[in-house]
This record gives structure tokens, C-alpha cells and sequence, in this order.
């Protein structure tokens, strides 16, 4: 009777772990579901709080309306309703028919006094601005944060960022320009030239299978994206010995370096910019509705997406860039021939002076 | 004198040129736009809804590992740590594959049997609403060491971010090396391989290990984070950049005064929380936070007892992983030689010792000293040209 009683003690003191473990997560599943409804009820009050936020920006508050723009707010001497009617034009320009949707999306606007040591309410809702801003300078806002919904992710992808409008329209397609010459890829030398077959692959617009050898195809290339791109992120550990090699000119360290970056890594032959810039001329040419039939499809490939909203093929739309970007081309630095003079007139007063000064006398 | 008034009509006039030609006229339009906005702060409210998030995260974490303790299955054919996948279910030959990676590794680790076993639970990616609760944490790893409950398993929780989880769906990227997955499961693993290799660790260290969160014993192998191109010292930038001495100063002083090359820096970076008798909670559950790097006690930390085992060897860190004696007694034990010395000499592999105070750059000193020599030499020049009459 007593070992029996021994043997009970024996394995219930055996069991004590275990039994405390299944407490513990007793205990940790309790408090799992008490603030799985404890978040729930907090994200109902934060919804609320921020609808409440949102209305409450629009208490005593103007709002301004230029065509589809909305923009909600306070009394000041900032320049909201000449900088709408400069930045609407451009807005509808870009985005057509869908720069409708703009009325349903207001901008928010707090105005404020630009002394940084004015007290100022938290800012829940929309963009704080000192009051003193220019005409320019709030135009270039309103142009730069225009809330437009976002595209979709292959497009984002494709653009890295949101299409917007252009601020300097000339100066961007110029910049397009000094890639082509600059750029240390044959696919960017090839669109100069004027392969649109280039200049498809370089913007990213083709087959995205080799993509290492599409834009860099020559060593040199392959040497300087390494080095110019990724000379430091490459001088560590065990990829230092391979980046010495690449510097060196051996080229399958280059490649090898190059082939164990993840691809979208890779630089770009052409910029961003030069992307967004090919999107602008594709909704120029395609009028209204251009905005609505480039996010129609986002399962479609971006060629076939910018095609259907330019309602042009895609070879003419890069085409048409190219010829564009080609025309934009930066004016080089001219010197007027009487600056030639002016500046051989001050070198021969300054070597006169120097050679005439006499000796000093106090 | 009338000299002199020529000179001094000159310097009026060539101002005046400078003037006209680089002041814009009055009105003129500035040449770029200027504006400086604020965006908006979340409400108060929504703050609320994010932290309870993040609690709820932290605790479910805790009680899956728990759960997935209890129910952990053991394949005697092989050699690894086993494998637990949640969310979406993974078709039969990836998690042949994955658990022959998590093999490979485990040797190259040089384990084999071990009397601490490694459970790997991999949660890969879901989309936003397939299951209740806030978006799960997709960087937040965790460990729930060997404790009273259970001394023989040690079970790590790695995230699959949308990345990992494409590549272990069968879906790798084109550039995916094959040993990647490898690497990644190697820097998942944590303290798990070090009980997996060493055992439970003394009081004393697992108290010094408890009061940093074991900053200095997260990787084992040779590799960094992802490999050798990856050590939280390399997450500081470049030296001529402004936020690479931003980073190096949130750092504590003595971290700072280690990658100095100051051996009493070195010491106290390396013994910090050892005097400390801190609480190991039942069940000890190790989390890392996003951007543990920038909070490290010793830079680069993770791999510090790796390397330290490495150098003096297995018989020698086991001494010092079992050993009651205190941490820095144990530690200059098995490196025969004072804590400080070797920990100033292991940090000069990765970093060249940085200069503090106060330092005049070469270029500097070497243009003040030219212009200070053309003023004497203008000086000189001038007097010698001086008549007296």
C-alpha cells in the first residue's frame, strides 16, 4: 500500500513539468484570444478615430475647387487657388478621364505659420505647409502630391514610384538625352542610334530572360557597373578577392559578381525617369482615356499595357520617345566671341599692373 | 598716396563687377522650389491598434513555439534539425529538398546526433486576411530554449519573408544561388546550434547570454547574416558618409571605445550583463527585433563565440560553456589570455580601429600650412620691398 502510494508521489512529481507546461499554455492561449479581441476592438476605434480625424480637418475649413481638384483647406495667405488653376492643366493632361476620380480624393491642407517656434497641433491628416510659400513652389506641391490612387504593383514595379506630372517637362526628356550618351550600356548606345529593338531591352520593355548580357553585353560595361555601382558592397568578406580580380579586367569575376545580385537589382541602362517619361508620351498620344486603359489589364505585360493605352504599337510609342528625346537635346555651353576678348583684356590689364607696380615708398 | 587710391578703386570697381554679375536683379523669381512639408502622424488611436498588434504578435509567437514543442516529430533517418512548416502546405519534393539543405548545413556545422535536439518551424508567407489577427511579423525570428519542461529541444522560429517563401514553393528567383537556403536556415538556427553543439550552458553564462539576448552567440558557422559579405559591422556604411558615424555613436561608449581598439572598451563590450544575475524566465523565449544590429553590445557580435570556439577549439569552449566559474574568469580561461587583448585583435579582422576625438584630416593640415607659408612668404616680400626714406 505504501510503495503504491510511493510509486503515485513519485509520478505525479514526474508529471509536474508537463502539467505546468500545458498551464502555461493554457494560460498564453487566454491571453492569445483576449488581445486577438482586444486588437479587433482597438482597429474599430482607430478606423473611427481617423474617419473622425478626417472630418474634423474639414471643420471650418475652405474648399477650393478647380476642375476635378478638391483641396480642403484653412484661411491663409497661401496661394491654394492660383496654384490649383496652374496645376490642373498639367493634372488632366496626364491623367485624363480619370483625373475625375480627384473629386472623390481632396487634398489636405493645414497652412501654418512658417516661425518654426509657433506652437502646432499634431498633424493627423494630410500636409503641413508654412503659409509663405510661393506661387511656383505650391504648384510644384500640389503637382507632387497629387492623390491619385496608386497603380497597380507590376506597374509600380515596372515605374519604381507613382506616375505624376511633370514639373519640368523639357529638362526631363532632356535628361533622357544625356543618358543616352552617358550610359555604360550598349542596349542605351543602341537606342541612340536608333534600334528601337534596344530600346525596348533597355527599358526594360522585352524578354527579361539574360538581362546581364541584354544591357551589358561587353566586358568594359560589365567592369564599370561593378565598380561604379557596387565597388563597396562588394569589399567585404568573400566577395573582395573576385571584385579585385574584376578590377583588374577579368571579366568572369565581373560576371560572377554581377550574376549573384538578385536581378532586379541590376542598374537600369536607362532611368526611371526615361520610364516615366515613355508612360507620359504613351498617355499624351492616347488621349482621355489613355490612364484608365494602361491600368485596365494588370496581368498583361507593360509593353502591351502602354500599347494599348497610346493606342499605338509599342515599337512606334518608343519610337516617337526616342525621336523626342533626340530633339530635347541640351544646347551646349556657347561662348560669345567678344567674352573671348573680354577675358584677354582683363589678363593683359592684371599682367600690366603687375609688371609696372614700382617699388613701394612710405 | 595717389597710388594707393587707385588700388583701393580698383578692389570697389572689380567688387561691384562681381556684384552685378552673380546678385539677380531685384523681383526675380528664386531658381528652385522651396517648400517643406510634415505628413501626418498616426492617431493616437491607431497607435493603440499597433502595439496591441505587437503584443499579440509576441505572444502568439511564444505559444505556437510551445505548441509545436509538444507535437514536434523526430525523423530517425536523418540528421538535421526537424522541419515545421505553417500556412500554405509545400508539395512533397520541396520538403524533400528543404530538409536536405537543413542536413547539409547541419554537418557542415560539424553536428551530427546530438543530445539537444533543433526543431526549425518556417512560417511562410499568407496573404492579408487568410487568417485572423494583425499581418504576422515577418522579421520577427524567435527561439524558445531547452528549460525544465523540456531539456533536449531547442526550437527557432524563422519567418519566410515574400522572398523565402517564393523559393521554397519552387519559385526561386533566376539569380538564386543554391546555397542561399542554406545560409539562411544556418542564420535561423541561433542558440539552438550552439545547445545542438556545446549543451545547456552554465548558470553564469546563460545568465550573461540571458542579460543581452544572446547578441554574441547567434551564429555558429563561419558565415555572417547571409554569408561572409554580411556582418552587422558592415550594415554601418562607409566611413565618409555622415550616418556611418551616426550609426557608430548610438552605439554604447564601450562599443564605440572597442572598435577603437581600446582593450578596456573591448572588455567591458564583451562582459556586458555578466555581473548582471539575471532572471531566466520559464520558458526563455529569444527574440530578435528588426534592426538587433543596431542595439548590439559588441559589433559584430553574432558571430563572437562562434569564432571564439573556433580559435581555442572544442575542448576548451565546452570548459568555458559549462564552467561555474563567473563569465570573465571562464572566458580569459579558454582564451588564455585577458578578454579585452583577444577581443581587440578578433575586431581588427573586420574593421580597421576608428579614430575618435577631435582629428584634422592630412588634406586640411597640409592646405593650412601652405597658406600660412604663402602669407609669411607675401609678408617677407612685402618688407623686403620697403623703402625707408
Amino acid at each position: 500500500m505504501f510503495r503504491r502510494f510511493g510509486l503515485l508521489l513519485i509520478l505525479g512529481v514526474l508529471a509536474c513539468p508537463l502539467l505546468g507546461q500545458d498551464t502555461l499554455i493554457n494560460r498564453l492561449r487566454i491571453r492569445s484570444d483576449s488581445l486577438l479581441r482586444t486588437w479587433q476592438q482597438a482597429v474599430a476605434i482607430a478606423n473611427l478615430a481617423d474617419s473622425l480625424e478626417r472630418e474634423r480637418a474639414t471643420i471650418g475649413r475652405d474648399t477650393i475647387a478647380v476642375g476635378a481638384l478638391r483641396i480642403i483647406t484653412n484661411a491663409s495667405p497661401l496661394p491654394v487657388r492660383q496654384a490649383a488653376a496652374l496645376a490642373w492643366p498639367a493634372i488632366d493632361s496626364l491623367y485624363g478621364s480619370a483625373a475625375a476620380d480627384l473629386a472623390e480624393r481632396p487634398y489636405f491642407i493645414r497652412a501654418v505659420d512658417p516661425d518654426s517656434n509657433a506652437r502646432r497641433a499634431v498633424l493627423h491628416v494630410g500636409l503641413e505647409v508654412p503659409w509663405d510659400l510661393d506661387l511656383r513652389s505650391t504648384t510644384t506641391l500640389l503637382l507632387t502630391t497629387v492623390p491619385i490612387a496608386p497603380p497597380d504593383r507590376a506597374l509600380a514595379t515596372w515605374l519604381t514610384g507613382v506616375l505624376r506630372p511633370s514639373i519640368h517637362p523639357r529638362e526631363d526628356v532632356g535628361g533622357v538625352y544625356l543618358e543616352f550618351v552617358t550610359a555604360p550600356s550598349q542596349a542605351a548606345r543602341g537606342c541612340f542610334m536608333g534600334d528601337i529593338a534596344s530600346c525596348i531591352d533597355a527599358l526594360g520593355l522585352g524578354d527579361t530572360n539574360h538581362q546581364l548580357e541584354r544591357w551589358y553585353p561587353s566586358a568594359p560595361e560589365r567592369r564599370a557597373v561593378v565598380t561604379g555601382s557596387f565597388a563597396d558592397f562588394f569589399d567585404h568578406g568573400g566577395s573582395a578577392p573576385a571584385l579585385r580580380e574584376c578590377v583588374a579586367g577579368r571579366d568572369a569575376s565581373c560576371t560572377a559578381l554581377l550574376r549573384s545580385l538578385p536581378a532586379d537589382v541590376l542598374p537600369k541602362p536607362l532611368s526611371d525617369a526615361a520610364r516615366v517619361s515613355l508612360v507620359r508620351d504613351a498617355l499624351r498620344l492616347g488621349g482621355q482615356d489613355a490612364y484608365r486603359r494602361l491600368l485596365r489589364d494588370p496581368e498583361a505585360a507593360i509593353a502591351d499595357r502602354l500599347a494599348e493605352a497610346a493606342g499605338v504599337s509599342v515599337d512606334s510609342l518608343v519610337a516617337g520617345w526616342r525621336n523626342a528625346a533626340l530633339a530635347a537635346r541640351p544646347a551646349p555651353v556657347e561662348l560669345p566671341w567678344w567674352a573671348i576678348g573680354v577675358a584677354l583684356g582683363w589678363v593683359t590689364v592684371f599682367a600690366g599692373c603687375g609688371l609696372s607696380s614700382s617699388r613701394w615708398r612710405l | 598716396m595717389a597710388p594707393l587710391r587707385v588700388w583701393i578703386a580698383v578692389a570697389v570697381g572689380g567688387c561691384a563687377l562681381i556684384a552685378l554679375a552673380y546678385l539677380p536683379p531685384r523681383g526675380a523669381a528664386p531658381r528652385g522650389p522651396r517648400f517643406a512639408t510634415y505628413s501626418p502622424e498616426p492617431t493616437a488611436a491607431r497607435r493603440r491598434a499597433q502595439a496591441v498588434a505587437k503584443e499579440w504578435r509576441e505572444t502568439d509567437a511564444s505559444l505556437r513555439l510551445l505548441e509545436d514543442r509538444q507535437h514536434v516529430k523526430w525523423d530517425s533517418s536523418r540528421v538535421g534539425p526537424a522541419i515545421i512548416f505553417r500556412g500554405p502546405t509545400l508539395p512533397p519534393t520541396a520538403v524533400r529538398t528543404v530538409e536536405a539543405v537543413a542536413d547539409s548545413m547541419w554537418r557542415a556545422l560539424g553536428l551530427g546526433e546530438t543530445k539537444v535536439r533543433a526543431a526549425l518551424v518556417i512560417a511562410l508567407e499568407r496573404a492579408p486576411g487568410s487568417a485572423p489577427g494583425p499581418i504576422p511579423d515577418q522579421n520577427g525570428v524567435a527561439f524558445l530554449t531547452p528549460d525544465s519542461t523540456d531539456r533536449t529541444t531547442c526550437m527557432a522560429f524563422l519567418p519566410a519573408n515574400h522572398f523565402w517563401t517564393a523559393v521554397l514553393l519552387g519559385h526561386p528567383p533566376r539569380h538564386f544561388e543554391p546555397d542561399w537556403l542554406a545560409r539562411w536556415f544556418q542564420s535561423g538556427l541561433g542558440p539552438c546550434a550552439y545547445y545542438a553543439a556545446y549543451g545547456t550552458p552554465s548558470r553564469s553564462v546563460r545568465s550573461w547570454l540571458a542579460a543581452r539576448n544572446w547578441d554574441v552567440a547567434l551564429y555558429l558557422g563561419t558565415h555572417g547574416i547571409a554569408g561572409e559579405r554580411f556582418l552587422s559591422v558592415n550594415l554601418l556604411g562607409d566611413p565618409r558618409y555622415s550616418w556611418y558615424w551616426d550609426g557608430i555613436y548610438s552605439l554604447s561608449p564601450s562599443t564605440v571605445a572597442c572598435l577603437a581598439g581600446r582593450l578596456d572598451g573591448c572588455r567591458s563590450a564583451v562582459l556586458y550583463g555578466a555581473d548582471d544575475d539575471a532572471r531566466i524566465a520559464v520558458p526563455e523565449i529569444v527574440r530578435l527585433e528588426q534592426g538587433w544590429w543596431r542595439k548590439q553590445h559588441l559589433l559584430p557580435g553574432e558571430r563572437f563565440l562562434g569564432d571564439v570556439a573556433r580559435d581555442v577549439g572544442r575542448d576548451r569552449f565546452q570548459s568555458f560553456w559549462t564552467s561555474s566559474l563567473p563569465v570573465d574568469t571562464a572566458l580569459a580561461a579558454a582564451l588564455r589570455q585577458p578578454v579585452g587583448e583577444w577581443t581587440k585583435q578578433w575586431e581588427r579582422r573586420f574593421i580597421q580601429p576608428i579614430r575618435l576625438g577631435a582629428a584634422a584630416p592630412l588634406g586640411a593640415t597640409l592646405l593650412a600650412l601652405l597658406l600660412a607659408a604663402v602669407a609669411v612668404s607675401a609678408v617677407a616680400l612685402a618688407a623686403s620691398r620697403r623703402q625707408v626714406r
